[in-house]
């Protein structure tokens, strides 16, 4: 056959596939599913009521991406695109540190090792390591996931790029539906050649809403059917009692889960009722 | 499908009148002449004439159905996936569709049919999950590969499956461009493994950003990436297989998208769906050019 040029076989994509870590997302039982973490080169799509913790998952992996390769992770940077304001600075600072003592708990003589080049234990400088946009209306978004090409062929070690939350401004004050759903699915179709382009997961947090269908009231990713295709995976987020639960609903070779977590003051933790002994960091 | 003059020669004067009949020229006394002695490119240009006992034997002996080994979806499909025809399945978000083009793959690899190519528009080819789904075919019928070890063989299966990423029509044009000048070349020489099935998933997520407007550039695109499709897999004597998605149809209801002009395009329909937190799926067909329509298979997708 031809050559094409791009095109991959089945067997060597296998083996670069077996090489990628994956971002943890600080809870075993949440790695669990999702095959080890967030993976990089997929679109992941994380909806949920609000108040249920998309945002401190969002906050969470842009802060466990720069986890340094010698304490098992990625050592990149994190974009974070922020549609609402939901972005606490205090709070990211909060979860760095908590990052941290756990890294140090786990990798005890740690803070012995200094050698250059290697990324120091503070959490200044996990902050200093996020980009950070503020948009404030869909055109800015547009822009934005526009610019973002140019932006990490200039910033080549960015392994995560969040966007929260990817539906907010395309829910009000959008009088023509299907500019809408054109414009959206364009906006897709760029993120997953990112993703694919600069190997980096994309992680897209989206509100959820009530749907009537079937005679009942069915929680539903905003802006429904049209958008439902635009991610590689899709993990949903829901309250079950008073304990938070995450579902995978959408993946191309996992099977569909579910796993308890906890959001703590050090960030996203396995839950108290895991089988997990303690927050494993990678 | 009229062979559209495209491929440009002759005089200028000569005109087709439709597929499978000989040109009718107006009187051009020099045209015509060097026209006569030349005879059988003349017929080159309107394709080969059948008739009827020319194309049962074609269908009997060049097309066959390559099966997706998913049970229930080959026996909607009368077989499996036929050549020479463009078959799409479209469903809900998470019902299938990606799993039925990853067995389909898989399961041509493991009978060594042919090449496989994959286009990807949203990242969901998994290698992993393909050596899954070989490991689980068991297949140790198979005389080619009966004496090499297991890692082996699976390195033979999988590296008959081509992927690539493609994430906006044009891109699509290039692809399916690119691939037309392959296959054409590879008649002129010999040896190799020739493509057998082409997968897309999806095609309509390619087309989402362009149709629904007032301007009619976008559907115009997506009959022409449509008729590249099935001029591909008529003259190259493959299986197509593409993924659509669906839209709301108001009132809570869903439909295909790509809306009415494409539903004339695929030879075959199925709409699959999923019950919500189990691996069986349900699969009816919408259109069919052989057998008849609305019949409900039930498939497992195995974990």
């Amino acid at each position: 056959m031809g050559e094409q040029s791009g095109a991959q076989n089945a067997w060597d994509m296998l083996s670069d596939e077996q090489s990628q870590k994956h971002i943890t997302t600080g809870s075993g039982d949440l790695n669990d599913i999702l095959g080890g973490g967030i993976h990089c080169k997929e679109v992941t799509e994380i909806g949920g009521v609000p108040g249920v913790g998309k945002t401190q998952l969002g906050i969470q992996l842009a802060i466990n991406v720069q986890i340094p390769v010698e304490y098992g992770g990625l050592g990149g940077k994190a974009v974070y695109i922020d549609t609402e304001g939901s972005f606490m600075v205090e709070r990211v600072y909060q979860i760095a540190e908590g990052c941290i003592r756990d890294i140090l708990e786990h990798f005890p003589h740690s803070h012995e090792k200094s050698s250059s080049g290697q990324k120091q234990l503070q959490p200044e400088h996990f902050l200093a390591d996020i980009y950070y946009f503020r948009i404030c209306s869909y055109t800015e978004q547009i822009a934005v996931i526009n610019y973002l090409e140019k932006f990490l062929g200039e910033h080549k070690d960015v392994r995560i790029v969040v966007i929260d939350n990817v539906t907010f401004h395309f829910r009000q004050d959008f009088e023509d539906l299907a500019l809408r759903t054109r414009v959206l699915s364009g906006l897709s179709l760029k993120l997953m050649k990112i993703a694919k382009t600069y190997n980096l997961a994309v992680v897209l947090l989206n509100q959820v809403t009530t749907k009537f269908t079937e005679g009942s009231f069915q929680l539903t990713l905003a802006l429904g059917d049209s958008w439902s295709h635009s991610c590689t995976n899709r993990l949903i987020l829901y309250w079950n009692g008073n304990e938070r639960y995450a579902h995978l609903d959408k993946s191309p070779s996992l099977p569909v889960a579910s796993a308890p977590y906890a959001v703590t003051g050090k960030g996203i933790r396995d839950a108290v009722s895991s089988h997990h002994k303690r927050a494993r960091v990678t | 499908m009229a062979a559209a003059g495209g491929g440009g020669g002759g005089g200028g004067r000569a005109t087709t009148s439709g597929c499978g009949l000989k040109r009718r020229y107006s009187p051009h006394d020099k045209e015509e002449e060097t026209m006569n002695q030349d005879q059988s490119s003349k017929e080159d240009w309107c394709g080969r004439l059948w008739n009827g006992m020319d194309l049962l034997k074609d269908v009997t002996e060049n097309k066959h159905v390559l099966p997706t080994g998913l049970e229930g979806i080959d026996t909607l499909l009368g077989g499996g996936l036929r050549q020479g025809q463009l078959t799409e399945v479209t469903g809900p978000s998470s019902s299938g569709k990606t799993q039925v083009c990853l067995h389909s793959a898989s399961h041509v690899a493991v009978k060594h049919m042919g090449v496989v190519m994959y286009l990807d528009t949203s990242n969901s080819f998994s290698p992993s999950r393909i050596a899954t789904i070989i490991d689980g075919t068991n297949d140790l019928s198979d005389q080619r590969g009966f004496d090499l070890p297991h890692k082996e063989r699976l390195k033979t299966m999988m590296r008959s499956i081509v992927c690539k990423s493609v994430f906006d029509i044009f891109g699509m044009f290039e692809v399916l461009h690119q691939l037309e000048v392959s296959l054409l070349n590879d008649k002129v020489k010999s040896g190799g493994r020739k493509i057998c099935l082409l997968i897309v998933d999806s095609i309509s997520s390619l087309l989402a950003p362009i149709i629904g407007g007032k301007y009619p550039q976008g559907r115009s695109m997506m009959i022409s990436v449509a008729m590249i499709l099935k001029k591909l897999a008529y003259k190259h004597n493959l299986s197509v297989l593409v993924t659509n998605h669906m839209v709301s149809a108001g009132n809570g209801a869903v439909k295909p998208a790509l809306g009415e002009s494409w539903k004339a395009v695929p030879h075959v329909r199925l709409v699959i769906s999923r019950v919500h937190g189990s691996n069986i799926c349900t699969a009816t067909v919408l259109k069919h050019t052989l057998l008849a329509s609305g019949r409900t298979a039930k498939f497992v997708v195995p974990s």
